[in-house]
């Protein structure tokens, strides 16, 4: 090699790089005035090299995390020679690597000696991106135009000068305003990303730089080999399944994946995947590979290592053409980012045979409502996702019970619950209980997280609720894994003044619905992991007596009995379940399901 | 008379002695974690012997103790806080253990929720509910209340916190659960929400009145032990404790927010880095301190430390004011270790006092910055606390070699310099966040270094993040200390009023302001501050553009506001806005959201006055104590350096970088991009050779 490496001088570029991507967020988060960027972070800022590989990024949510390159290989074969210092792209297409249409890329192509070295991008959740429905998620869009306006690369300025015509189009077809301050704040951010590597550049000089990128990249190869090195070769299978597709009630549709390790590389086929939905059931190709990455990550001893191209070397990925994972032109996918829920079950599924002590069972699946409305204490409409109520529990993993409370895995934790106080002060609406919801956790000898209950009430006439989601089927809860048991269904009802009910499906929306009108929502609880018989009876115990597992749950799931005047444990004898509960709908038989689609 | 700063660290308890004169003297003791008092009478004793008088003679001359202590940061961190209860409203008592639903690792599946304070059988919901302005929706239940009094009771509970929804608004019913249960419990600490914190946002409210609980009793049983130790020994002066927001306030006061202590241990830093920062006339510095685990950054502007309204502890939330300052896992101890690609880390682990870094020959096997820092001649193996501690330089050698070196083919001197190399990348990437990161450019700020290992690592940072003057003050290892003592007695209120901007009353505003204010004047009475010079009160409201999620806080003149009323307001939110986050709605029709209105009373205290020398000419050379072989990182090779005896340099006295400054407790390296001189307060300043002319005038009379 031409230029000797400093191990050193790697370590420091690694950590320059991915200073430079949180520093791009900070300019995001500070700029931008969508709750959903500033307040739920959504939105990923990375730095990609002149072919669009990755070179560091910083995520929020993981989930927009590993669709950029895809995007970016496309708008380098797309413009060729035809791009310039001062150009802005931007791009929002699923069918040229776009995440669902809500996700917004503004990318800026780096130049250094006129020589193109790099691109800073940030992908964004917009408020609205045109489309029929305002925010964009329509459950009852057949093609991407009903939801978005579809945005193939396109630039926003040329050689720095601002293509009016170009930039009309565009916010000429989406409603909100803020959606154009948010989209300048993007760039803002990217311009930063482009100071900053270019520095880089400057003080290293070109051929020394890159010298030691692709020794970074050698570098985070080869961690991701030893990992992938010290699991069994083979080839394993695991499945899961999406229930409703907004159209045809009772449908379920199948995800199936085989993960094939072989030394130090590792596949994941999604052969045999149910084809596209009519409706908006579809997962974009780039949120698709994105779930998988983040989902093999947590599988991983150290999931911390550096996020670039090379990490992604080992690992390829094949979805058929036309299936729900990788839908072709021009079907519906604003739900796509959602189905990283069922995706990870597919592939935790399959990994529990290579890497029981890592998978997770699986985590509570999705279900949410957007409650819409008027605020006549400020005289404007408003939005509120229910963001509390949505948050279910995590799967159980060996060492660890599953995370309480902590919400869609694509998430990873990030996406935070309103405050109580300051969602009645924000909103007509008015709060009767959130609390964790007894007995929602899959049993296990590590519990599913804990799911919550929540019940609020409309203050104002004249509301609509759309629900999207999942996990309120029968088998559709979180199964257990290695034993454990299935966490409890989400479910949304409406209780009108009246008494009466409506239980809503998982892909709905209700209008008109008066003041006095009480709404109750349950996230459901993770899996359990493991035989809940082993879990220590003492754990148990405690669970009990702070009423987050009733006497009964702990008798029938964990075969331990509770004395209900002294709320202790009979340490007597052998711990079994009782017979009648063995065969029924127990916990147990869930798991049944995953080891048979593991075989 | 004397003025005492204690400072009670994990290892050792610091102490800055000052005499009338400005004369001050540095003392320390091993900490007693059983009982920190003992170690700080141990102190005292020190400083009597010194003096050569009794203790009960020396105490009797001592007129102010400033005491900054970590009782409650410790319980805080371990976990050993009292078994305490909370009574909140029924259907709400979970939100304590969900802290929104937050993980702070997004991949790392096996973290676990941090276990709550107070665990859910101890935490009990009660009917009655407030709403957001303040109505009754339902009256409180007072025989479930009473029931819920009675479990406490059973459970034998030490400490409680009572936060019913929107206590902030209405406190009634909170005050009825207070009566309740001063009358049946009335021995229990107990802490009202809404006294503590009448602030919107349930979950930080209970969070902090949870900890305030929790802490409580240790800190009064602490202080009551020092006040009857003081008292046998006849100490008649005026005790002060150190608050994490940068004041300090009387034992009686802390004693009601212990909360306000959790984060006490870096505050009096800022403080120290304004007044020997002023000796050169600035008003605006950032201050670092490094120690054996963790570096702490602050920043201070017009001579006031940055303030933030929140943070956390131990991953739970505390919403009370504190110094914004940013704590980052690098220090002495942090220990250097390789991936599985290959590649170098510093930390976050550290190898703490025990075992320590490999060169302290106590059983460290690991190699540590300290360890990298004595390879590359930084330190002197013979000079470590003045020769009192011999260093093991062949063990340092052999822990770099076997875990850094060798696996990936390097020297040892090559692996130790990539081992200082990257703490300093490490440590300049904790200051961007405490600058960039809040929209302010480093480079105009002087950098002030403390803590044992900070001075070797200060220069080669600010070279980092071009940052040209570097301070070093002579009193750096216990620059905690001596914050401490110029701290002012501060007491910071809140109350909520969330109102359109539109549809906002001034006039209930400015009732509010004044309320607050009595309070404070009250509180400042009892720390006998009366005198209208020696008060301040600092007036800010916290608001946003409607439909925003975060408020900013924005300061003001009671005046201005007085004359220019909510328009005022509007005006100062634009600056702000535009200020921190590079834009403003001015001109549209945006409307505004006031959410709270904050009152800082502050009462001035007398600071003790730097001791300035008279000038000494340029020439260093009496201080000279020879050469040593040091490594050079812009050259990548050994050179043999100057060094100097800091304890002898005198004002005015200049060198060239490369050089090494030695004292007993700390060492200081000079790069060779930087010279120094010593300042009228003797602190070590190095200034980029670029910018000589201009810094020069800075520090020497004109």
């Amino acid at each position: 090699m031409m230029h000797s490496i400093d191990p050193i001088l790697v370590t420091v570029i690694q950590r320059r790089l991915k200073a430079i991507t949180e520093e791009m967020g900070l300019v995001m988060l500070r700029t931008a005035r969508s709750p959903i960027l500033s307040e739920a972070r959504d939105f990923v800022t990375g730095l990609y090299n002149a072919k669009g590989e990755l070179l560091e990024q910083t995520a929020y949510i993981p989930i927009l995390a590993f669709a950029v390159p895809l995007s970016i290989k496309y708008m380098v074969e797309y413009f060729g020679d035809d791009l310039y210092p001062g150009d802005v792209i931007i791009h929002n297409d699923p069918f040229t690597g776009g995440n669902q249409p809500t996700d917004v890329k503004i990318v800026r192509p780096i130049f250094h000696q006129e020589q193109l070295v790099g691109f800073s991008c940030i992908n964004g959740h917009q408020a609205d991106v045109g489309g029929a429905v305002a925010g964009g998620y329509n459950p009852r869009a057949t093609e991407i135009w009903q939801e978005s306006l579809r945005i193939t690369p396109v630039k926003l300025y040329e050689k720095g000068v601002k293509r009016r015509d170009v930039w009309d189009l565009v916010f000429g077809n989406i409603r909100f305003p803020i959606v154009m301050e948010d989209i300048q704040a993007a760039m803002g951010g990217c311009a930063v990303g482009e100071r900053e590597l270019l520095k880089l550049y400057k003080r290293y000089g070109q051929p020394r730089f890159e010298a030691h990128l692709r020794h970074l990249y050698d570098a985070t190869e080869q961690q991701m080999r030893a990992e992938i090195s010290a699991m069994p070769d083979g080839v394993y299978h695991g499945a899961s399944t999406i229930y409703y597709d907004g159209f045809n009630l009772g449908s379920t549709m199948e995800i199936k994946v085989a993960v094939a390790i072989s030394g130090s590389d590792i596949s994941f086929d999604f052969a045999g995947t149910a084809p596209q939905t009519m409706g908006f059931v579809n997962a974009p190709l780039g949120s698709s590979m994105t779930s998988v990455i983040l989902t093999l990550l947590m599988c991983l001893k150290n999931p911390e290592l550096p996020q670039n191209a090379g990490m992604t070397r080992p690992i390829s990925v094949q979805i058929p053409e036309g299936s729900m994972l990788n839908p072709v032109y021009p079907a519906a996918s604003t739900f796509g980012n959602h189905m990283s829920d069922q995706i990870s079950s597919a592939i935790f599924n399959a990994m529990a045979q290579v890497v029981p002590e890592r998978v997770t069972a699986p985590w509570n699946p999705l279900f949410a409502i957007a409650a819409v409305g008027y605020n006549d204490r400020i005289q404007r409409p408003f939005v509120d996702i229910l963001f509390n109520a949505l948050k279910g529990g995590g799967g159980g993993t060996r060492g660890a019970d599953g995370y309480d409370h902590i919400g869609l895995i694509g998430c990873g934790g990030g996406l935070l619950a309103q405050d109580p106080e300051m969602f009645e002060m924000k909103d007509p609406l008015f709060l009767h209980s959130f609390e964790y919801k007894q007995d929602s956790a899959g049993a296990g000898e590590w519990r599913g997280g804990l799911g919550v209950e929540l019940e609020m009430e409309f203050l104002n006439d004249g509301n609509l609720i759309s629900a999207f989601g999942d996990g309120i089927d029968p088998g559709s809860e979180a199964g257990g894994l290695l034993g454990g048991g299935s966490g409890i269904n989400n479910s949304g009802a409406l209780t009108y003044a009246d008494g009466r009910v409506h239980t809503c499906t998982n892909k709905e929306m209700v209008v008109n619905i008066p003041r006095g009108t009480r709404w109750r929502q349950v996230a459901g609880g993770g899996g359990g992991y493991g035989d809940p018989l082993r879990r220590p009876i003492d754990r148990v115990e405690q669970e009990v007596r702070y009423g987050v597992l009733s006497k009964e749950a702990a008798r029938d799931k964990y075969g331990v009995t509770i004395d209900p005047l002294t709320m202790t444990a009979d340490r007597s004898g052998e711990r079994s379940l009782p017979v009648a509960r063995s065969c029924g709908e127990a916990p147990v038989s869930a798991t049944d399901g995953a080891a048979a689609a593991a075989v | 008379m004397y003025r005492i700063g204690v400072d009670v660290g994990g290892t050792f308890t610091d102490f800055l002695l000052y005499d009338d004169s400005g004369a001050s003297s540095v003392f320390k003791t091993p900490s007693t974690p059983a009982d920190p008092s003992i170690g700080v009478l141990n102190g005292f004793g020190k400083m009597a012997e010194k003096a050569g008088v009794s203790l009960e003679e020396f105490i009797a001359g001592v007129e102010l103790i400033v005491h900054g202590t970590t009782v409650t940061t410790n319980a805080a961190l371990t976990g050993n806080g009292v078994k305490t209860g909370l009574i909140t409203t029924l259907g709400f008592r979970d939100i304590l253990e969900m802290r929104r639903g937050f993980r702070e690792s997004a991949y790392d599946n096996k973290m676990t929720p941090p276990k709550p304070l107070v665990p859910r059988d101890l935490r009990l919901g009660v009917e009655g509910r407030v709403t957001f302005d303040g109505a009754v929706a339902t009256p409180l239940d007072e025989a479930g209340l009473l029931d819920a009094i009675a479990v406490l009771k059973r459970e034998k509970v030490e400490a409680v916190a009572v936060c019913f929804m929107h206590s902030y608004a209405n406190p009634e019913h909170e005050q009825a659960a207070k009566k309740l249960i001063e009358r049946e419990l009335p021995e229990l600490f107990l802490t009202v929400s809404s006294e503590l914190l009448p602030q919107a946002r349930l979950y930080e409210r209970v969070s902090t009145s949870v900890l305030n609980s929790y802490v409580g009793p240790i800190l009064r049983n602490y202080l009551g032990y020092l006040a009857t130790a003081l008292d046998n020994i006849g100490f008649s002066g005026v005790l002060l404790i150190m608050q994490s927001n940068g004041g300090v306030a009387t034992p009686e006061a802390t004693s009601k927010t212990p909360a306000m202590t959790l984060l006490s241990g870096p505050a009096g830093g800022p403080a120290a880095g304004i007044a020997f920062t002023a000796v050169q006339g600035y008003e605006q510095c950032i201050t670092v301190d490094m120690g054996g685990t963790s570096f702490d950054a602050a920043l201070v502007q017009n001579r006031e430390p940055l303030l933030r309204s929140d943070g956390w502890i131990n991953r739970q939330r505390l919403a009370l004011p504190m110094l914004d300052i940013h704590t980052i896992g690098a220090g002495g101890g942090s220990i250097g270790w390789i991936d599985e690609g290959g590649l170098l880390h510093m930390g976050p682990q550290s190898a703490g006092a025990v075992p320590g870094a490999a060169c302290y020959g106590k059983g460290g096997k690991l190699p540590t910055c300290t360890d990298a820092n004595l390879v590359l001649g930084y330190l002197n193996p013979g000079y470590f606390l003045g020769g009192d501690m011999g260093l093991d330089f062949e063990a340092a050698r052999t822990a770099i070699e076997e875990h850094v070196a060798k696996p990936l083919g390097l020297s040892v001197e090559e692996a130790a310099a990539g081992m200082f190399h990257l703490m300093n990348v490490n440590m300049a990437a904790g200051l961007r966040e405490i600058s960039i990161s809040r929209g302010i450019d480093p480079r105009e700020y002087p950098l002030v270094v403390a803590g044992g290992a900070g001075p070797i690592h200060g220069g080669m940072i600010a070279l980092e993040m071009e940052i040209p003057v570097v301070l070093v003050p002579r009193e750096s290892s216990i620059f905690c200390a001596s914050g401490m003592l110029r701290s002012d007695l501060k007491h910071s209120y809140v109350r909520t009023y969330h109102v359109l901007g539109s549809r906002a009353d001034q006039g209930v505003m400015l009732k509010s302001f004044a309320e607050l204010e009595q309070e404070g004047r009250r509180i400042l009475k009892t720390e006998k501050v009366e005198d209208e010079k020696r008060l301040r009160m600092e007036h800010a409201v916290d608001m946003r553009y409607l439909g925003q999620h975060n408020e900013i806080t924005v300061g003001f003149q009671l005046d201005e506001f007085e004359k220019g009323g909510i328009e005022f307001l509007r005006e100062r939110l634009h600056q702000e806005h535009d200020r921190l986050y590079g834009y403003a709605l001015r001109g549209s029709d945006t409307e505004l959201e006031i959410i709270n209105l904050r009152l800082v009373a502050v009462g001035i205290t007398e600071k003790p006055q730097l001791q300035v020398t008279e000038l000494s000419g340029a020439d260093a050379t009496a201080s000279l104590k020879g050469t040593r072989p040091v490594y050079i990182p812009s050259v990548k090779f050994f050179r043999d350096i100057t060094v100097y005896d800091g304890e002898t340099l005198a004002y005015g006295n200049r060198g060239e970088g490369p050089a090494i400054i030695e004292q007993i407790t700390t060492t200081t390296f000079v790069p060779p991009e930087y010279d120094f001189i010593v300042d009228a307060a003797g602190t070590f300043s190095l200034y980029l050779r670029s910018s000589a002319d201009e810094y020069l005038r800075r520090v020497l009379p004109s």
